[in-house]
């Protein structure tokens, strides 16, 4: 198996780094690193890193700790309120839901004309004739088009409102 | 461990009075650490993206991320491995996220901006460096980076990048040949 690591490669490390290398080292430090493969690409590369080190750093354009410290603060006080409210706009919502679902139940309950109207299009669905509902749905929404609408309306905003409370973060 | 831990400030965690937002750290101690690693952080993040617009807003999320930990730190040495382990993976995630971006900019736009004040010679290192870095792969990279620009030791480059350290040798010994071939400065009869 092929070494991947040699003993003098720290020495060859250190002797680049402080700017020694190749002249201000020992003549076997030299003749070794000419023969082993690892100390040759320790000496080619570490000394280009080491200046680009020092160049980026220098070019470096960050921003202000007290920035970054203030940025931060404001994020984490916002994602902690907008975790602490979730459960309540959740139960908010929820009870909405159940509210329209009980108020739905009821009108449906004690409502003839809307059973009526309701088994009428439940016949044109099972028979898949869309003109035979056509009748009875502008029946319905002339006869109540307020409260059709309204209760469209509501199927449409509820889960809208429940995705963008829940997910929008 | 990596270079210029020279300010030790082990015990100065304070939970003061950032309860609210969640962090252990208070701020003269973030302050002081941000100030020592930012710079460098910021040219390991350049470095491994190839990104300096991506690399200053990984930054900025990385200590965020870092605050938000709200762990306790035996050494300066671990939260600055932390820290570097965060940003590490930060890097890859927005990799991932935007592969055809990163090819973009990785044949080199922005960073091969060479700063003024370099003669021609050096410009021309630089370029040639920065070329050679683009080709290899992000982990390359990285680990390159933190043994050589870092000085940090394997296992914690081990750590910060996600590999075992029984990995890390042969990773690094590959990474160094492909630069040293990529540099032109690989010894004859022994290009990868």
């Amino acid at each position: 198996m092929k070494p991947v690591e040699c003993e003098w490669e720290a020495e060859v490390l250190s002797a680049v780094l402080q700017s020694r290398w190749p002249e201000r080292v020992d003549d076997a430090l030299r003749a070794h690193v000419a023969a082993c493969t690892i100390c040759a690409d320790v000496a080619a590369i570490a000394g280009a890193i080491d200046d680009d080190r020092e160049t980026m750093r220098a070019s470096a354009v960050v921003p202000d700790s007290g920035r970054v410290w203030w940025r931060a603060q404001m994020r984490a006080r916002r994602e902690a309120a907008a975790t602490a409210g979730r459960p309540i706009t959740a139960a908010q919502v929820i009870a909405f839901a159940c509210a329209m679902g009980l108020l739905g139940a009821c009108f449906g309950a004690t409502s003839a004309w809307f059973q009526t109207e309701l088994k009428k299009i439940a016949s044109g669905v099972a028979g898949f004739k869309i003109p035979a509902l056509l009748p009875s749905a502008a029946a319905l929404i002339a006869g109540h088009g307020v409260l059709v609408l309204a209760l469209a309306a509501a199927l449409l905003l509820v889960p809208a409102a429940v995705y963008f409370t829940m997910f929008r973060d | 461990m990596f270079r210029e831990t020279t300010i030790n400030d082990i015990g100065c965690d304070h939970a003061l009075d950032n309860a609210a937002a969640g962090f252990v750290m208070d701020e003269d101690t973030f302050r002081a650490f941000y100030e020592r690693t930012a710079r460098g952080l910021w040219a390991y993040l350049t470095r491994v993206t190839g990104d300096r617009t991506l690399a200053e807003d990984l930054l900025q999320e990385a200590f965020y991320r870092f605050l938000r930990a709200s762990a306790t730190y035996a050494s300066e040495a671990h939260r600055r491995n932390s820290l570097y382990r965060i940003a590490t993976n930060l890097a890859r995630d927005a990799r991932r996220r935007s592969l055809a971006r990163a090819a973009a900019t990785l044949v080199g736009d922005d960073i091969e901006r060479v700063p003024s004040g370099l003669d021609a010679a050096a410009a021309e290192h630089r370029t040639d460096f920065t070329r050679a870095m683009t080709r290899l792969k992000p982990r390359e990279r990285a680990i390159l980076w933190l043994a050589y620009a870092e000085g940090a030791s394997h296992s914690e480059i081990a750590e910060v990048v996600g590999v075992r350290a029984t990995s890390l040798k042969p990773m690094l010994f590959r990474a160094r040949r492909r630069l040293a071939t990529l540099l032109g400065r690989a010894p004859k009869g022994e290009k990868s």
